[in-house]
């Protein structure tokens, strides 16, 4: 089953994510901060498959730290990026530093859950399929 | 010593004081040394009896004795008034100071303008003290021996009566000098143009005659000006007189950027008409000079005479008059400059903040609408189930109506915060609405001990009841936040300041007329650090909130003209004062 730790310090906003991405069976991890995030990344055991996190909290690019401390933990967590309006230049940012896409909270006409729900279905794709590269490469290597 | 050359032969013995004179107009500051030293001076070279100074009061047009010597002065004639007269028979001083011309009388008893003060007085010597323009005292000298004195005398007398003219000059000078700098400073800490002007026109009126000091600021188009502020005649018609860049004698300055010196300014080509004030025909003297702030012509700042009742006294301006209110001007159109760029940085630091408050709102409303439209697609997701669970579906309702509450929580205090400085004021007793406020807001909240110490006879105060329990709330709230298990809260209201007046409002309100709200808790208290922050918006130590509350509080009570701080130690609880006028 996959993990996923989800960030926001909005409570409504974590409980809503929650639920919604709970319907596909994901055991779903929820922090209320970048900190608490962060210190989750750090020492959980196994780390997480995706993160979901904030874009804004206690700094405008709380995202951004979220987003190095996971990928810093492991290189094969894919990151999501939840910004509200006006952070698409934060959150093209953290494209750039690897994470796997950014959904924007507040689009007029879209039901952001759908989205979302699809985007966390594409990332676990994409880290199986890395995963899996890499072992056969160790495979190969063996 | 060259100047002995100019001393008639046999005063040269007594005239070695002359050059210590000199030397005390130049280092003595005060005037009164100045001239008693030179009167005694007087009578000394000229072996008089006694002697006396008068000042000429251009203004009631007659003299005061000021200065004396000499035996036998008692207090009133000390204080004596002088008329100023050409006349026969109305005294040798009012005389002189009426023609400026010396005169000397060797026998008192055969005089025709001699008027007895002193009875054993045989000779008299009278010199004026005279400038270029007018004469502004009388020095004069007795003795008791008749044929006392001599045209020496007068030579010496008259010598050092121009020294003390001299002196009077500088004194006048180190006056307007002192006010001059006195201006910049004063005006350094003001900030509203209204008061800058009022207080250029208090200090012109110390250093300048005048019967109307008007200052006329121009319009953006630099095409008009307009009557802002008088000090005289003119007083009345502020708001309502108006010249045209080129039109009038006024006029003329603004568009000329030139200053205007004038005897009778309605015989001037140039005047356009009266505005009010003083009869056209009695305005003697005019003076005008252009006002400059960056952007060029700011105004103008003019003074008007009336003609004097005296013949004999000049009231035109002078050079030097011009001279210091072009000083006076370059003083006002520094600070008008001054105030219009803190109008410029208030208004950008405001666009600012609305900025920032927009950036706000949108980041927490798009939020919650975030989670409310998961509550939405939630309910859908449930209703499209074979047998939706009722109770699952009115649990994510109860969750999408709060969100709905807090955006119209958030909305509200967006609305609170644009809204706190416009108050509806009415009579209210503050005791009784701090009472009530209390007893609705913990009616709410059990749990959280509370006290109130308030007068029990009505406390009344002007205020808008509305906003007041708003921010009366909004404090109450702020303790609830961070109180502990066993919290409490205190409110107390008291009458009047007492001794504590340290945080008294500017205003110049005896601390008596204000009433003091106190509400402590004994929760964390504020920070330190923040403590200059808190009532800044969005500066919040909570995640939730926008941060208003508090920017709300100040905004309401500094609408009341009040005073709010905080005053607490940190870790043994917040204490907000709030002072409010009656």
């Amino acid at each position: 089953m996959a993990r996923i730790l989800l960030v926001d310090d909005e409570e409504a906003v974590r409980n809503a994510v929650a639920r919604r991405l709970k319907r596909n069976g994901y055991d779903i991890t929820k922090k209320a901060s970048q900190a608490e995030g962060i210190e989750e990344v750090n020492s959980v055991e196994t780390p997480y498959d995706v993160v979901v996190t904030d874009m804004v909290m206690e700094t405008p690019d709380s995202g951004l730290e979220v987003l190095k401390a996971a990928l810093t933990r492991d290189v094969f967590t894919e990151v999501i990026v939840l910004t509200a309006y006006g952070n698409v230049a934060n959150a093209v940012e953290c494209m750039r530093r690897g994470a796997f896409d950014y959904v924007e909270k507040n689009v007029p006409g879209v039901d952001v859950f759908e989205l979302l729900d699809a985007k966390v279905k594409q990332a676990m794709e994409r880290r199986q399929s890395s995963v899996s590269g890499i072992r056969r490469i160790e495979r190969y290597m063996k | 010593m060259p100047i002995r050359k100019y001393i008639p032969f046999g005063l040269q013995e007594n005239t070695e004081h002359l050059l210590d004179i000199g030397r005390t107009i130049v280092e003595v500051d005060d005037i009164d040394v100045v001239l008693q030293t030179i009167l005694e001076e007087c009578v000394r070279v000229c072996n008089g009896t006694r002697g006396f100074l008068a000042i000429i009061d251009h203004d009631r047009g007659s003299m005061n004795v000021k200065y004396v010597t000499g035996p036998g002065w008692a207090d009133d004639t000390k204080c004596a008034l002088i008329n100023v007269s050409e006349e026969t028979g109305k005294g040798i001083t009012g005389r002189v100071a009426a023609t400026a011309e010396s005169y000397m009388c060797n026998d008192t008893s055969k005089d025709p303008y001699y008027v007895e003060l002193f009875d054993d007085v045989r000779s008299e010597m009278a010199v004026p003290l005279s400038d270029d323009v007018r004469t502004r005292g009388v020095l004069s000298i007795a003795s008791t021996s008749e044929n006392a004195f001599k045209s020496a005398h007068e030579y010496v007398v008259r010598n050092l009566c121009d020294m003390a003219t001299t002196a009077m000059t500088l004194a006048d000078y180190r006056r307007r000098e002192r006010a001059i700098v006195r201006i910049g400073g004063e005006l350094t800490g003001i900030t509203e143009r209204t008061e800058i002007i009022e207080k250029v026109l208090q200090i012109t009126a110390e250093v300048l005659q005048f019967e109307d000091c008007s200052v006329f600021l121009a319009d953006k188009d630099k095409k008009k000006l307009s009557l802002v502020a008088s000090q005289g005649t003119m007083r009345d018609f502020v708001g309502r007189a108006e010249y045209e860049f080129g039109h009038g004698l006024t006029g003329c300055v603004a568009k000329d950027k030139k200053p205007l010196r004038l005897r009778y300014p309605h015989l001037d080509p140039r005047w356009s008409g009266w505005h009010g004030g003083m009869e056209p025909e009695r305005i003697s003297a005019f003076l005008a000079v252009p006002i400059f702030d960056r952007t060029g012509v700011a105004g103008v700042i003019r003074l008007q005479r009336e003609q004097s009742k005296y013949p004999w006294f000049s009231n035109s301006y002078t050079a030097e008059d011009e001279k210091i209110l072009t000083a006076v001007a370059d003083r006002l159109g520094t600070a008008l400059d001054n105030s219009a760029l803190l109008d410029k940085l208030i208004e950008s630091e405001r666009m600012a903040a609305w900025g920032e408050l927009s950036a706000r709102s949108a980041h927490m409303i798009g939020n919650r609408v975030f989670a409310i439209k998961g509550d939405i697609n939630e309910i859908e997701y449930v209703l499209g189930e074979e047998n939706p669970d009722k109770e699952e579906l009115n649990e994510i309702l109860a969750g999408a109506k709060r969100g709905i509450f807090l955006l119209e929580e958030i909305l509200n205090e967006f609305r609170m915060f644009v809204k706190a400085d416009k108050v509806d004021k009415t009579r209210l007793d503050i005791g009784a609405l701090l009472k009530e406020t209390l007893g609705e807001f913990f009616g709410k909240r059990s749990g959280v001990k509370t006290s109130a110490e308030v007068p029990e006879e009505p406390v009344m105060i002007s205020g808008d009841a509305t906003k007041l329990k708003r921010v009366i709330s909004e404090l109450l709230e702020n303790a609830t936040n961070f109180l502990p298990a066993d919290g409490e809260i205190k409110v107390t209201l008291t009458d009047g300041l007492g001794r504590d007046t340290a945080r008294k409002p500017k205003k110049k309100v005896r601390a008596a007329d204000y009433v003091r709200i106190r509400i402590a808790d004994n929760g964390c208290g504020v920070r330190e650090e923040d403590k200059e922050n808190i009532f800044n918006p969005f500066f919040t130590s909570r995640a939730k909130g926008m941060g208003l509350g508090l920017p709300i509080v100040k905004g309401v009570i500094e609408a009341h003209d009040g005073v709010v701080y905080e005053d607490g130690k940190e870790g043994e609880g917040a204490v907000f004062n709030i002072l409010l006028p009656k």
